[in-house]
């Protein structure tokens, strides 16, 4: 054939297909708010800046939630068994721009049309080591997607073709480094986190040029040198050099405050305090930083003094709400240390630090701040301490979500009794250099937390147990149609906000592995669910 | 030294977690930490390879890093500590130039030639071979730390007292439990105090539960359940049969055969565990 007629052929084939689809649009800046994000936009990982996964949305309510049927469903095919993790699973959430999904899984982004399921693109990175626990989703700002890979690259692509523009080195797996965050867009600084704790290494956080990729700034999460600020909360300059406090999960941001929030990971090593004498500022935190800058503003620490891997990155929600007639700028955390923090976001000072799990007996109360008083006597032992936690702790990374509707916060938890073991008994240790043990009395619950106390009003503690199939997963979502939408068993649940009785179910695969999300095309409502290798969206059946 | 470098010093300890890293024999630690992995649990847990799990790159040459320990011990030990985490030569587990070491390209120069403005003398007489051994004995030290896979409990206890123990056993659990019926040999059965103390505090058998489940109808059945959750209960009966039917719709009775032991775990102190783990594992 000629190869005029060739290129002729395939360019009008390529332009019917893209006609046919969904062509992939920039993001336009404005839909991305403190609240209140665009209906027919999912524009970074929790849908707003604020992390609540609240929607507005309510075409999907609870007088017509029985019609909630699957539209469509998208599996990923032909990319096998992870090296050393099996399975595909997708933890991500979708961002949703101008009619195209974007999600990912370690190494992996797929561009999926919303209305169809059908794919647009596929981007896929090999690796050169790295941990591929997970992959939270792609940032984007305007026509560009912002990737991040298990050996810390940091790659942008084209969000129309997929096709990769640059990519720079942010993390080094050498060291165990590994990175698996949505970078969240503030401004023009994409922002993000690392995480890896195999090793003794420094957390830190980034922000990147968005055209170029070139650094920004970097905060590190513990001082640099002694007689820093928060040095004396560390015994030596080698402590603090390898104190970890990893950045893994996307913060939140208020743009009138001009701050962003984030959690900081666990101390290292994890289970050895021996080496590491003080409360080990900034890791297992709340850090409140100028986005231009990196300049820490406040913090409240969480876990002080660490010894059970209780990454403190669980998302720093944030809400407005008069509380004794005063309108206040809030942030609350459950934290997987088991406590509940309500903190005001304009200083840090807290209102609420309850556990929400266990009597928090790791700890003996709270400090002036309202930080938790680590127990000497419940750090781990060579023949193990028992803490009313579960050793993996009372969440971890499925996201909550507030709701102005009911000012409840909900939290997928875990409660039980774990046991935490010291192995290494040096001076010095490194590493783990310990572990947990055991799950006593487990359950998995949904709780709902009362903003302006911490107390539980109302918990769901899922039936069976095990091999049964029962459990809560994933994160959360509310919407203003009265619903709550989180996995239970192999299934998406719709709970109802106030008392937690179960109003619908739809069966999946398999348990819902990463934040139910939600946004409106065409007039129609989607609710879209990640349950191990396949997305689900789901829409009323108007038939 | 610790009783923990100590422990991993020694050469039998090398061929099993020689062992380890082709089996992954040792049990009782949690691979996970950053998040547990959202894979729906089959009934036959897949076999994974903690190292590969936590991408820690080539796994050491446990042969060569046994050849390299006496080497390590002889020329490398009095500067840089004997399972190389420093003394008054720098650490080498937490060492960039190490981590970026594949196969003793980077550490094999710097042995070589030393590094005179540190301090550190060449060392001219070892053959290429024996420095590629030192170098796998260093990687293994790294991969000690790292590889979290490869932690044991310890076999030994550095606490409890017997006597108290049997006390305690003698006002909680002797209800129940008897030293000379059930227990008898519990100390035989869990030799490892980790595991008898996690055996003492929830000892759950794994696997389905038997349940009473009573129809909407009054119909009253007795069997295994084969799954159950907040929406689906099936139960297959003693007799063989198998039922399903919507949770809400059924009343589901488990009989709590743990009910004391979840009743004790808000009360034992550290010290209970160890006491009463010290105790039962007497009794073989």
């Amino acid at each position: 054939m000629n190869l005029r007629i060739l290129i002729f052929l395939t360019l009008l084939t390529s332009t019917f297909l893209l006609g046919q689809g969904t062509k992939p649009q920039g993001l336009d800046p404005k839909a991305l708010t403190l609240f209140h994000q665009p209906a027919d936009t999912w524009p970074t990982y929790n849908g707003d800046y604020s992390g609540r996964r609240f929607s507005d949305l309510n075409q999907v309510n609870q007088t017509n939630i029985a019609q909630l049927k699957v539209a469509w469903t998208y599996k990923i095919t032909g990319i096998g068994s992870l090296r050393g993790i099996g399975n595909p699973v997708i933890k991500s959430t979708p961002l949703m721009v101008n009619g195209v999904l974007y999600f990912t899984i370690p190494d992996h982004v797929f561009a999926v049309d919303a209305r169809t399921g059908k794919e647009i693109w596929r981007f896929d990175f090999e690796d050169h080591g790295g941990h591929l626990l997970g992959q939270r989703g792609v940032g984007m700002y305007g026509n560009w997607i912002y990737f991040l890979t298990p050996d810390g690259w940091f790659i942008s692509l084209d969000s129309k073709t997929g096709k990769e523009r640059w990519r720079k080195k942010v993390a080094d797996e050498k060291l165990q480094y590994f990175t698996t965050m949505s970078a969240v867009i503030v401004k023009n600084h994409v922002l993000i986190g690392v995480g890896g704790d195999a090793m003794d290494v420094r957390g830190y956080l980034e922000a990147r040029d968005p055209e170029t990729g070139e650094q920004q700034w970097r905060w590190w999460s513990e001082p640099l040198k002694m007689g820093d600020p928060g040095s004396e909360t560390w015994p030596n300059q080698a402590s603090m050099d390898h104190g970890g406090g990893m950045t893994w999960l996307p913060g939140t941001y208020d743009p009138d405050l001009n701050l962003i929030f984030w959690g900081t990971g666990n101390t290292n090593p994890v289970f050895a305090g021996q080496g590491r004498k003080g409360a080990n500022l900034y890791t297992d935190a709340i850090v409140a930083l100028n986005p231009d800058t990196g300049k820490l503003v406040w913090y409240f620490q969480a876990s002080p003094h660490d010894t059970h891997d209780w990454d403190n990155v669980e998302t720093p929600v944030l809400f407005d709400m008069v509380i004794d007639g005063k309108p206040r700028k809030l942030l609350a955390q459950a934290a997987r240390c088991g406590y509940f923090f309500v903190l005001d976001r304009t200083n840090g000072k807290a209102l609420v630090s309850k556990p929400f799990v266990g009597t928090a007996n790791w700890s003996k109360g709270i400090d002036q701040r309202g930080q938790p008083i680590p127990d000497p006597g419940k750090e781990p032992k060579v023949d193990g301490s028992m803490v009313d936690l579960p050793i993996n702790g009372a969440t971890n990374w499925p996201p909550p979500s507030y709701s102005p509707l009911t000012n409840l916060f909900y939290v997928n938890a875990s409660e039980g009794y774990g046991v935490a073991y010291l192995y290494d008994t040096s001076p010095e240790p490194e590493g783990y250099a310990g572990g947990g043990s055991g799950t006593f009395d487990p359950r998995s619950s949904l709780m709902a937390l009362d903003v302006t106390t911490g107390n539980i009003k109302w918990k769901h503690v899922a039936k069976g147990e095990g091999s049964e199939g029962g459990g809560i997963s994933g994160g959360i979502l509310t919407t203003a149609g009265n619903l709550l939408f989180t996995g239970d068993s192999n299934r998406l649940a719709a709970f109802s906000p106030a008392d937690g009785a179960i109003l619908w179910s739809q069966p999946l695969n398999a348990r819902v592995s990463n934040g139910p999300s939600t946004w409106t095309l065409d007039n129609q409502q989607h609710i879209v669910v990640a349950a191990g290798d396949t997305l689900y969206s789901l829409a009323l059946n108007r038939k | 030294m610790s009783k923990t470098s100590t422990i991993l010093l020694s050469a039998t300890s090398l061929l099993c977690l020689a062992a380890a890293l082709c089996h992954i024999s040792l049990k009782p630690v949690l691979a996970h930490a950053q998040e547990p992995d959202q894979q729906t649990p089959t009934r036959t847990a897949p076999t994974r390879n903690p190292h590969d799990f936590l991408g820690l790159g080539r796994a050491p040459d446990i042969a060569a890093a046994k050849l390299g320990e006496p080497l390590y011990k002889e020329n490398c030990a009095t500067c840089h500590g004997p399972t190389a985490r420093g003394a008054q030569g720098p650490n080498l587990v937490r060492s960039v130039l190490v981590l970026h070491d594949e196969k003793g390209e980077e550490i094999g120069p710097v042995i070589k030639n030393g590094r005179p403005q540190g301090g550190m003398p060449a060392f001219t007489s070892l053959k290429d071979a024996q420095i590629y051994n030192i170098a796998e004995y260093i990687h293994l030290q790294v991969e000690l730390a790292a590889n979290r896979g490869l932690y044991a409990h310890s076999n030994t206890m550095t606490s409890g007292d017997t006597e108290k123990g049997k006390t305690f056993f003698a006002a909680n659990c002797a209800t129940c439990h008897s030293v000379t019926g059930d227990l008898a040999t519990i100390g035989a059965r869990y030799p490892q105090p980790a595991a008898m103390l996690a055996r003492i505090a929830w000892p759950s058998t794994p696997g389905p539960r038997q349940a009473i489940v009573t129809t909407h109808s009054g119909e009253k059945l007795t069997g295994t359940l084969i799954h159950f959750d907040d929406f689906e209960t099936t139960l297959r009966t003693d007799a063989g049969a198998t039922s399903t039917w919507p949770t809400p719709t059924v009343n589901v009775d488990i009989p709590d055969k743990l009910a004391g032991h979840r009743a004790l775990l808000p009360k034992y102190t550290d010290d209970d565990l160890h006491n009463l783990t010290r105790y039962l594992m007497t009794l073989k």
